[in-house]
């Protein structure tokens, strides 16, 4: 019973322990692993990665998943940008020339209106969660590629697309040691502030655990799951629109192609940092302890010179490991449960 | 006067008619027992009753008031609490949080509301006491034994003062010790002005803390009688269909 316990104990906080081993590993292996400018852009990439994992974090403990954030990001940056910049190469805009305080709004909000709109289908149509999320990727994807042809859209040295690239380009200070601290990462680290007390501290959070937890009865109990699955993925859609818009000040010239793929990546740092595929379980310290591990690895390997086809193989490999991991977890904390009521009346 | 009454309450899924007919009164102060085979239609009642579903005919009186409920927390809020035959419990939280589960205690309002762990961990505490069961409020529920997995359910009850509490299947899974603490708490409600349903396959509990007796067989019921009046040769026998009606 006591080994069960330590060794849940153990798999729950693995997380930091092998942050550090892998972080020492790097060290060892390229003299710029352990410079500011690394260390910045591991933060970086990370607050990008963060704020989907942040967002699919609240949709895992409902019980549910959302497959389409990857396009919903890069939507976002792509319309974002779209509306701002010229027609014609090389900016590739649609020639609105919005203003783009109003893009930004207007980006977030269509967000939140794709995520709430997808919970509509979940709830009101009553179709799976994993169909629905699935088609938006594609539908979303199929889009972006529709409006813009393929073309790659951009605001190089445009003042008013600088407006738009500020959260993900933007450097805040300097921390010695840290290097540059990212605007985006104040962003995401008070994102994830935010969530934790959310998730803590708020009737929201709660009636989501309990959802994934036992669904007939928070239903019973007079929560409205409904409702609740509604709000979760519009929060989804809204934190992936804003991973978007982060995003787009980062690489500044936005393919449609933009993000395919990072969904993986996602569900991989949310199940390493402890959040259950089955629901009702997880924290945002462990998916902010899965957000750095990837981040760090992905870096890690980048500057070693590993090809990039390698650093897929890894990828996929850790993907599989979290999911053994997760596998383990559930297993072990039956065994512990049943022991520990076993000792009781 | 009746705490509630059901009349004609007839409830069809389909081509399955679940109810039919049944008509069900109770006072304060009493508890009935709710008896019928597998089918007979309890667990449906109990959900009516319980504000998950409406009937598909009939009516509900709570205190005289013709009422409906549109879900569990409408019952919940006439004064109707139930304790489900799988208690309803959130594996993944504490006892606490599920005791508290769809009112917790909240400080502020809205969107800046922030929930009252240590009130409600020390008001479970409390609950869990006078309920005279060792369960913590702070550990998970999924560590926990039946008896105290049903401790935290029959919490949920004290939460607010019920007219009516419904009991499915209470006893199905814990220990001898704790039936006895289950019958012993039907009494203590009858004794303090509430009502008891109790659906139950035990004829040993019904007989020993029931004022009545409403045995349902295939969705209709059969019989409505005083436990003195009755026996369990005749329950038995209007259960399992050898006796037509009683």
């Amino acid at each position: 019973m006591f080994t069960y316990d330590r060794l849940l104990f153990l798999i729950d906080h693995l997380i930091w322990a092998i942050l550090i081993i892998v972080f020492v590993f790097f060290i060892f292996q390229s003299e710029h692993f352990l410079t500011e400018r690394n260390i910045s852009n591991i933060m970086a990439a990370a607050a990008v990665l963060g704020v989907l994992v942040a967002g699919q974090t609240f949709v895992l403990i409902s019980g549910n998943f959302d497959l389409s954030t990857e396009s919903t990001l890069g939507m976002a940056a792509l319309f974002g940008i779209w509306m701002i910049v010229p027609a014609g190469v090389p900016t590739n805009g649609n020639g609105i020339l919005m203003n783009p305080y109003l893009s930004i709004i207007l980006t977030l909000s269509m967000g939140a209106a794709i995520g709430y709109a997808i919970g509509c289908l979940i709830t009101h149509g009553k179709m799976h969660n994993f169909i629905v999320t699935l088609a938006s990727l594609i539908i979303i994807r199929g889009l972006m590629m529709a409006f813009t042809e393929g073309a790659p859209v951009s605001g190089f040295n445009n003042p008013r697309a600088d407006v738009f690239y500020w959260l993900g380009h933007e450097k805040a200070f300097k921390v010695p040691g840290f290097g540059n601290i990212f605007v985006a990462v104040i962003a995401t680290g008070l994102i994830y502030f935010i969530c934790h007390l959310i998730l803590k501290h708020h009737k929201f959070g709660r009636e989501l655990y309990a959802i994934g937890g036992n669904r007939e009865a928070a239903a019973a109990l007079g929560i409205n799951v409904d409702r609740r699955i509604r709000q979760v993925y519009l929060l989804s859609g809204l934190l992936a629109a804003l991973a978007g818009w982060m995003l787009a000040g980062r690489v500044v010239s936005v393919q449609s192609n933009l993000g395919e793929g990072f969904i993986f990546t996602v569900f991989a740092g949310a199940v390493i940092g402890g959040v259950s595929l089955q629901g009702g379980r997880g924290t945002m310290l462990g998916a902010l302890g899965g957000v750095l591990l990837l981040s760090t690895i992905d870096r890690g390997l980048n500057l070693m010179h590993v090809s990039v086809f390698w650093i897929k193989v890894i990828q996929g490999m850790i993907i599989l490991l979290a999911m053994l991991l997760d596998a383990q977890r559930v297993r072990l904390r039956e065994l512990s449960n049943i022991a520990t009521s076993e000792k009781k009346l | 006067m009746e705490i509630l009454e059901l009349k004609n309450i007839s409830k069809n899924f389909g081509a399955i008619h679940a109810l039919q007919g049944v008509d069900l009164a109770i006072t304060p102060g009493e508890a009935v027992g709710l008896m019928g085979d597998n089918g007979a239609g309890k667990s449906t009642l109990v959900k009516i009753v319980a504000g998950n579903f409406s009937p598909t005919n009939g009516e509900i009186f709570v205190a005289g008031k013709k009422t409906s409920f549109s879900n569990p927390l409408d019952a919940r809020n006439h004064g109707i609490e139930i304790v489900y035959q799988d208690l309803a419990l959130c594996n993944n939280l504490t006892a606490a949080a599920n005791v508290f589960l769809g009112r917790e205690l909240n400080s502020g309002f809205g969107f800046f509301s922030r929930l009252k762990h240590s009130a409600m961990n020390d008001h479970a505490g409390e609950l869990f006491e006078e309920l005279k069961s060792e369960t913590r409020p702070k550990d998970l529920v999924e560590r926990m034994s039946g008896g105290q997995r049903q401790a935290v359910a029959l919490a949920r009850t004290r939460l607010s003062d019920p007219k009516l509490v419904l009991l499915d299947e209470p006893t199905a899974a814990i220990s001898i010790r704790q039936v006895a603490e289950i019958l012993a708490r039907i009494k203590q409600l009858k004794e303090t002005g509430h009502a008891v349903i109790l659906v139950s396959h035990r004829m040993q509990d019904v007989f020993e803390v029931c004022d009545r007796v409403v045995v349902l067989r295939r969705g209709y019921k059969i019989a409505d009688k005083p436990i003195l009046k009755t026996s369990r040769e005749e329950v038995t026998g209007l259960i399992t269909g050898a006796l037509e009606t009683a």
